[in-house]
C-alpha cells in the first residue's frame, strides 16, 4: 500500500503569508492590550486622586469629629436628651435611626408617639443608623 | 473515484493534538458560559458550582489561548501552510461555492470543480473561526482581568460581543461537526483528524484533487 504524504518546507508565499497573519494578530491584540492597560494605569491614577483629594479636604475642616461639633451637642443638650449630652437617648434613637418598610402608617404613628414601635420595622429587622 | 491506492497522512500528530485540546477546551467554554448566561445551575453543578464553574470557564480560557498560540509558534511551517490554502480563493473555490460541493441534499451537480487540503466551505470555516476565537479571546480577558477598571459600557460591550460571537461559533462548529463526522459523504474526513491522521488516498484524490497531485509518494 502506497503512504503519500506533504512535502516539508515552505515557499516563500506561505512564510510571508503566515508571518504576516501572525503581525495582523500581535498588531490588534497589542492594540486592544495597550488600551486595557492605559484604562487600567488612569483608572488606577483617578482613585490616588480621589483618595488624596478627600484626605486634603478632611484635613482642612475646622470641625473634624461629630461628638466635637458644638452644634450637635446644643441639640442633645437643648432637645435629644435635656439637660446632657446622651447620643442613644430614646428621643434621639427614634428622631435618628432609620427604618425601611412598606408600612408607612405604621412609621408616622412610632413618630407621634414613640412607645409604640412600628411592628413592619421590628418584624424586617432592617434598620439603620 | 479513482483508483489510487493507499493512505495520505492529511494533519500531523500535532495538528490532531491541538485540535483535541481546542476541542474540548470549546466544549468546557460552551457549557460553563450557558450556565452562567442562562443561570442552568443543572450544568453549572457539574462543574462544582456556579463559583467554580467561572473559575473553570476563566483557566480553561487560559487553555484555549495558549494551546494554539504555542502550536503556531512551535509548527509555524504547518500553520503558514494552513494560512496559505484557506487565503487562496481560485475559480475552483468559486465554482464549488455556486454547487455547494453538492452537499445540498436533492442537488447533484454535474461537475464540482477540483479543490485544495481544504474546500472552499472549509476555508470559510478557518476564517470564521480564526475570527471567532481571535474576537472571543480579544473580549473574554478583559472581562476577567479589568472588570473593576474598565468602563461599564465598554464592559458591556465586550459581554455581549463574546456571547454572540460564541453562539455563531457554536452554531459553526455544530454545522462543522456534522459534515466532518456524520455526513455519509464527507464523515471520511473524520479519522484523518480524530485518530491516526490519515484517509484514504482515493477519497482524497476525489476530494482533494489539486493538494493530492502534489503529494509525494514516501512509501
Amino acid at each position: 500500500m502506497s503512504i503519500f504524504s506533504e512535502k516539508s518546507g515552505i515557499t516563500r508565499r506561505q512564510f510571508f503569508k503566515g508571518t504576516g497573519m501572525l503581525a495582523v494578530t500581535a498588531i490588534i491584540g497589542g492594540a486592544f492590550a495597550k488600551f486595557g492597560f492605559d484604562v487600567f494605569a488612569a483608572s488606577h491614577k483617578y482613585i490616588e486622586e480621589r483618595i488624596a483629594g478627600l484626605y486634603t479636604n478632611d484635613q482642612k475642616m475646622v470641625l473634624r469629629k461629630s461628638h466635637e461639633n458644638p452644634e450637635v451637642a446644643k441639640i442633645y443638650k437643648e432637645f435629644l436628651s435635656p439637660g446632657e449630652i446622651k447620643p442613644v437617648s430614646e428621643k434621639a434613637h427614634h428622631l435618628l435611626h432609620t427604618k425601611y418598610g412598606k408600612d408607612i402608617p405604621a412609621f408616622i404613628e412610632e413618630l407621634k408617639n414613640p412607645h409604640h414601635e412600628a411592628p413592619a420595622a421590628k418584624a424586617s429587622g432592617h434598620e439603620a443608623a | 473515484m479513482s483508483d489510487i491506492k493507499g493512505k495520505v497522512l492529511k494533519h500531523g500528530e500535532q495538528t490532531r493534538t491541538m485540535h483535541w485540546v481546542h476541542l474540548i477546551c470549546f466544549i468546557i467554554l460552551g457549557c460553563t458560559g450557558i450556565a452562567f448566561y442562562w443561570d442552568i445551575n443543572f450544568i453549572s453543578n457539574i462543574f462544582g458550582g456556579p463559583a467554580n464553574a467561572s473559575l473553570v470557564h476563566r483557566w480553561t480560557g487560559v487553555v484555549f489561548t495558549v494551546g494554539p498560540t504555542l502550536y503556531i509558534l512551535l509548527n509555524f511551517e504547518r500553520f503558514a501552510r494552513f494560512i496559505d490554502t484557506i487565503s487562496h480563493i481560485s475559480k475552483d473555490d468559486i465554482g464549488w461555492l455556486k454547487v455547494m460541493g453538492g452537499y445540498i441534499p436533492g442537488f447533484k451537480p454535474d461537475y464540482i470543480p477540483p479543490q485544495d487540503k481544504y474546500n472552499a466551505g472549509q476555508k470559510m470555516l478557518g476564517w470564521m473561526i480564526i475570527l471567532g476565537c481571535l474576537i472571543i479571546i480579544l473580549t473574554g480577558f478583559p472581562m476577567w482581568l479589568w472588570r473593576y477598571e474598565l468602563p461599564a459600557v465598554f464592559l458591556s460591550f465586550c459581554y455581549n460581543v463574546h456571547f454572540w460571537t460564541a453562539i455563531i461559533m457554536m452554531l459553526l462548529v455544530s454545522g462543522h461537526f456534522f459534515l466532518a463526522a456524520i455526513h455519509p459523504t464527507s464523515r471520511v474526513e473524520f479519522g484523518s483528524m480524530m485518530l491516526d491522521g490519515y484517509i484514504d488516498a482515493e477519497v482524497s484524490s476525489h476530494h482533494n484533487a489539486k493538494w493530492f497531485n502534489a503529494l509525494q509518494k514516501v512509501e
